[in-house]
C-alpha cells in the first residue's frame, strides 16, 4: 500500500526531514536530530506536522450526548471552550481510542483523534448516531510546542488573544479571515498550542514559523522521547486491543456518573484489581528499557515495557511498562528479562521541570 | 584510521589493524542509521568470541542494536570513554568512537571482509 502524505510533506522535506512509516503515513522522524530536536523544544520552541490525526465536528447536543456514551468521559457538562481527554470504547470497555474534545460552542464538539484507528473510528461515529462529521481531510495540524511558543506565535502574528488561553483550553480564532482553531494543549510537557488549520494556510504558516529564529521543526522522534519523559501513552504502542482505561491509568478520565458503553465491565474489573497497569518506570544508568521487553520480579514475570527509550532531558532511560498492579509501586526496582538491566517504577511525569501549566499573562 | 584501511562487515562493522592489534567500531552509515547514540554496552575484556557473535550492544533514542565480532578472536581492550561520551560514536566512528580491540584472529575471515570499494557498493544494493 502506498503510504500517505500529508499537505506538509513538501515543507517537511524542504526543511530537512527524514521520513519514515507511521501508521500508514509517510512522516518526518527526525530533521537535525532526535536529541537537539527535543531539548529545543524543553527550552525554546519546536514545530510538529501532526495532520496525520483525525479531526471529528459532532453537531447538536442530543449527538454530543451520544458520543459521550461511546467514552469513558462526559461531554455534557464540560464548559464551552475547555478541552477534555477521554477514551473511545469498545462494547467491552477496552480503549478503541484516545482523544481530546471541546466545545467550540454548546452546540458544537470538536474531537482530535489519533492515526491508528482512524477508519475504525470513523466508521463508529460518522455513520451512527453520533452522525460526526469526518473533517481530517479538510485540516493541516501544527503543534507548536516549548517555552517560548506563546512568543512566536504571537511574532507570527496570530491573534494576540490566544495569550489569554489557560491551560487545556482553547477556541476558533481567524488568521487573515481564514477560520481557524487553536487549543492551549500537546503532548510534550511544555507550553504549547495545537493548530487546525484549513489545508489551503497550512504550508505557508508552516513556512512562517520554521522561518522564526527560535524555531526548530520537530519530528516523531522526538515527539516520542518528549511524550515518554511525561509519561503520556501513545495509542498502538501504549494502549493496545484490550486495554481499558483502567489498565491505561486513565482513572481520573473515567467520569463513572455518566452512562457509557462497557460500565458495567469497567465497574467488575475495577472491583477486581487484578489487572495490569500502564505505569512509569526509569533507569538509573543511560541504558533504557526496550518495547516488548519482558519484566522480571523475584524470578516470575509481573509485565512487559510498552515504550523505552533515553530521556535527553533527565539522562537516564525512561519508559512506560504493563505491570502487574502488585509491583506496580513507586520505588520498586524490577529486571529486564535476559539483560543485565534494572528499571525502577516511578511516578509520571517522570521529567518534572515542563512549562505545560506555566501562566503566561 | 582512516575508512579506506580498514574492512566492513554486512552489519556494518568495520576492523582494522593498528599496532598488531585489530580495532572494531560501526560505520559511518551505521551511525548515521542509528541516530544520536546514548549508551554503549561493551564486551568484557578477555572474552573469546566467535565470528558472528553479538558481543556488545549501542543504543540510541531510536533503537538498540548488537554490535557482532567481524571475526573470531579475543577482546583484549573495550573504549572506556564511550562510558561517558557514547555520541563519541556519531562524531567520529573511525576514530574516538571505536569500540573495542581484538587479538589472535583468524586472519583468513578478516582477509574475506569487504573492503572499502566492495562496502560501498554493497551500501548501494540496501
Amino acid at each position: 500500500m502506498e503510504l500517505k502524505k500529508t499537505p506538509l510533506f513538501e515543507c517537511c522535506e524542504k526543511s530537512g526531514g527524514r521520513f519514515v512509516d507511521f501508521h500508514g503515513w509517510y512522516l518526518p522522524v527526525q530533521f537535525e536530530g532526535i536529541i537537539v530536536e527535543h531539548l529545543h523544544v524543553r527550552s525554546h520552541a519546536g514545530i510538529f506536522d501532526c495532520s496525520h490525526m483525525g479531526e471529528f465536528l459532532i453537531h447538536g447536543r442530543d449527538k454530543i450526548s451520544y458520543f459521550s456514551f461511546l467514552t469513558c468521559g462526559d461531554f455534557m457538562p464540560l464548559p464551552v471552550g475547555k478541552c477534555r481527554y477521554t477514551a473511545i470504547l469498545n462494547k467491552d470497555g477496552s480503549v478503541l481510542d484516545d482523544c481530546v474534545g471541546m466545545k467550540l460552542d454548546e452546540e458544537t464538539l470538536f474531537v482530535v483523534t489519533n492515526a491508528g484507528p482512524l477508519e475504525e473510528v470513523s466508521s463508529l461515529l460518522c455513520p451512527s448516531d453520533v452522525q460526526a462529521e469526518d473533517i481530517t481531510q479538510q485540516i493541516v495540524k501544527i503543534d507548536v510546542q516549548g517555552p517560548r511558543s506563546l512568543d512566536v506565535l504571537l511574532q507570527a502574528g496570530f491573534d494576540s488573544q490566544i495569550a489569554g488561553l489557560k491551560y487545556w483550553t482553547g477556541g476558533r480564532f481567524e488568521w487573515r479571515g481564514e477560520k481557524i482553531i487553536i487549543t492551549r494543549a500537546g503532548y510534550t510537557g511544555e507550553l504549547g498550542y495545537e493548530l487546525y488549520l484549513p489545508v489551503s494556510i497550512g504550508a505557508d504558516i508552516w513556512v512562517k514559523l520554521v522561518s522564526h529564529a527560535e524555531v526548530k521543526p520537530c519530528g516523531l522522534g522526538a515527539r516520542d522521547t518528549l511524550r515518554t519523559e511525561m509519561g503520556y501513552p501513545l495509542n498502538g504502542q501504549d494502549i493496545l486491543p484490550g486495554t481499558t482505561p483502567l489498565m491505561a491509568s486513565m482513572d481520573r478520565f473515567i467520569d463513572w456518573e455518566h452512562d457509557f458503553i462497557g460500565k458495567d465491565l469497567l465497574l467488575q474489573q475495577k472491583n477486581r484489581s487484578d489487572y495490569r497497569v500502564l505505569t512509569g518506570i526509569k533507569t538509573h544508568t543511560r541504558q533504557a528499557p526496550r518495547h516488548n521487553q519482558k519484566i522480571v520480579f523475584q524470578d516470575s514475570e509481573v509485565g512487559e515495557v510498552t515504550s523505552g527509550t533515553y530521556g535527553p532531558s533527565v539522562g537516564v532511560g525512561v519508559g512506560l511498562a504493563m505491570l502487574d498492579k502488585k509491583v506496580a509501586i513507586p520505588g520498586t526496582f524490577l529486571q529486564i528479562a535476559g539483560r543485565p538491566l534494572q528499571v525502577e517504577v516511578c511516578n509520571v511525569p517522570i521529567y518534572q521541570n515542563g512549562t505545560t501549566r506555566k501562566k503566561v499573562l | 584510521m582512516y575508512p579506506e584501511d580498514v574492512r566492513y562487515t554486512e552489519n556494518h562493522e568495520w576492523i582494522g589493524e593498528e599496532d598488531g592489534l585489530y580495532i572494531v567500531g560501526i560505520s559511518e552509515y551505521a551511525q548515521e542509521q542509528l541516530g544520536d547514540v546514548t549508551y554503549v554496552e561493551l564486551p568484557e575484556i578477555g572474552r573469546h568470541v566467535r565470528q558472528k557473535e553479538p558481543v556488545a550492544q549501542v543504543e540510541s533514542v531510536k533503537a538498540a542494536e548488537d554490535i557482532y565480532a567481524p571475526v573470531t578472536g579475543v577482546i583484549v581492550e573495550v573504549n572506556e570513554a564511550l562510558e561517558g561520551e557514547p555520541e563519541l560514536i556519531n562524531l567520529d566512528p573511525y576514530g574516538k568512537g571505536w569500540c573495542f580491540k581484538m587479538d589472535d584472529i583468524d586472519t583468513a575471515q578478516y582477509r574475506r571482509l569487504m573492503n572499502r570499494e566492495a562496502y560501498e557498493k554493497y551500501l548501494k544494493s540496501l
